[in-house]
């Protein structure tokens, strides 16, 4: 079990939380867009051991999606990113 | 009595070269050893263990082994798969334990019941023995089973699967690899890879903590870890390392005498010739690298047994305990190798599926990595089937089901 922390409602426990990938960047342009770059920014993850930056969303809370850097090998969070 | 205990295999030094170097000592790396040292003849190879044997994944799952998938590419590999089981027991002289038992799949609801009778018609199709069964027949064969309506799930049915069964995972890993060395492989615990190398996509060796090794092929079987060896010669994987967790209760009379699963309750049970419950939930929704066990797992699995078994009541969980899988988008392994990069052979993703598939998968990989060729019963498990997005089949999801599977 650990805690992840929201921009608004602060250190809650993380099963009020939704997971919401790998943040691997915005969208690729539709210009010379091919599948295999489309899915590269769609399901590629670095699967870190380590320290990864992530997207979360509150889901019993407040609703706000945010990303965090979290670290992969104790859970714990290295520094909580801005609401968006 | 008095005998002192031999070490089950030989340790070797680490050679500076070999013919192929087989990255994770997990039931698919030992399978690979040991079909490639016994059936295709390439007895200069090497395992290399971060930790020891049997660490990861394949000493953590529950051991449920069947043959009752969705898609025919899952359903023929399961089913030579679980035919192999009697044949590897005499073949490595040592007991698998393996309990063919039979294995009921719950259906809590009218819409699982419609996904079963696919599930169903296509392994009866690929002539694995499996029926469907209404609640009653349920009841016939699991009697601690509870079918009041007043439960957060309710039995519709299930599927019953009388090949499906349970073996000794430690036995197994322990049997696969002393096959393996005892044809010639060499097994490295305690060495890590820090690095594989090539040029002109071609392999040539990888670095380990115990030095550089030579070698013209790599198969990467690391389980959890597996992807982060594939960023290493820069492919990059659809995959999630995700934590599942298992309990054992206090040893009990004897009332359940095959393996169950329930997909709406996130649980299957067993129990073990022991008497102890063993029962594993559900995987966590965020990917880490810990094996952590939460509070929460333990409650949600105290209250779906009794719910479904009430019998359980009062009984002790004793041991709990996580390991890694690594989960695809369809729930589907991914098995490439000596495509872009001659030499490089990647067999991953298991998630649910690893143990039961071991040997088998093992016993093709090893044609695989010597004629450098996939072998048919592979062909459908390709990385570049997500770009072309024409996914296994294996969840049920309508938009992922079509004639390519």
């Amino acid at each position: 079990m650990y805690t992840i922390t929201c921009p608004i409602c602060g250190k809650r426990n993380q099963k009020e939380f939704r997971y919401g990938n790998e943040d691997v960047g915005p969208m690729p342009s539709y210009e010379n867009l091919t599948p295999e770059k489309y899915l590269e920014n769609l399901y590629s993850n670095g699967n870190h051991a380590g320290v990864q930056k992530e997207w979360w969303c509150h889901r019993q809370g407040c609703g706000t999606w945010f990303k965090v850097e979290r670290n992969t090998l104790t859970n714990l969070q290295v520094k909580t990113g801005e609401a968006k | 009595m008095g005998n002192k205990l031999k070490r089950m295999w030989p340790e070797n030094g680490l050679k500076s070269s070999y013919d192929a170097v087989i990255i994770g000592g997990g039931i698919h790396g030992c399978a690979t050893a040991y079909y490639l040292a016994k059936e295709q003849g390439m007895k200069n190879i090497a395992l290399i263990e971060r930790t020891c044997v049997g660490y990861g994944g394949s000493g953590r799952n529950t051991a449920i082994v069947r043959a009752n998938q969705r898609t025919q590419a899952n359903l023929r590999l399961h089913k030579e798969g679980l035919e192999l089981w009697p044949v590897l027991t005499k073949e490595l002289d040592f007991n698998l334990m393996f309990n063919q038992s039979g294995h009921l799949s719950l259906a809590h609801s009218e819409s699982t019941i419609g996904a079963f009778r696919i599930n169903v018609s296509s392994a009866q199709l690929s002539g694995v023995d499996c029926k469907f069964i209404d609640a009653k027949e349920c009841k016939e064969l699991v009697p601690a089973l509870n079918l009041s309506r007043d439960i957060t799930h309710p039995v519709y049915g299930g599927i019953y699967s009388p090949p499906g069964g349970v073996l000794r995972h430690d036995a197994v890993m322990w049997a696969l690899a002393r096959g393996a060395a005892e044809q010639g492989a060499h097994i490295h615990q305690g060495v890590e890879v820090t690095g594989i190398e090539m040029s002109n996509n071609k392999i040539t060796g990888v670095t380990t903590s115990h030095g550089k090794i030579k070698t013209p092929n790599v198969i990467v079987a690391a389980g959890g870890y597996s992807v982060q060896l594939a960023e290493m010669v820069g492919i990059k994987l659809p995959v999630h390392p995700l934590t599942i967790q298992a309990m054992v209760t206090q040893p009990l009379k004897p009332f359940l005498n095959l393996a169950l699963s329930s997909g709406a309750y996130d649980i299957y049970i067993t129990q073990t010739l022991k008497g102890e419950v063993a029962t594993g939930a559900h995987m966590d929704e965020a990917p880490n690298f810990t094996s952590a066990v939460t509070s929460i797992c333990l409650k949600h699995q105290a209250e779906m047994l009794t719910e479904l078994l009430p019998c359980m009541k009062g009984a002790r969980f004793m041991r709990i305990w996580a390991g890694l899988a690594d989960m695809a988008p369809d729930m589907a392994p991914i098995i490439f190798g000596n495509d872009e990069i001659k030499g490089f052979y990647f067999n991953g993703a298991w998630g649910y599926y690893g143990f039961k598939s071991g040997p088998i998968v093992g016993k093709y990989m090893a044609k695989f990595i010597a004629e450098g060729k996939t072998p048919h019963h592979l062909e459908q498990f390709t990385n570049k089937r997500f770009a072309r997005f024409r996914y296994t089949g294996e969840k049920a999801v309508p938009a992922e089901i079509g004639p390519w599977n």
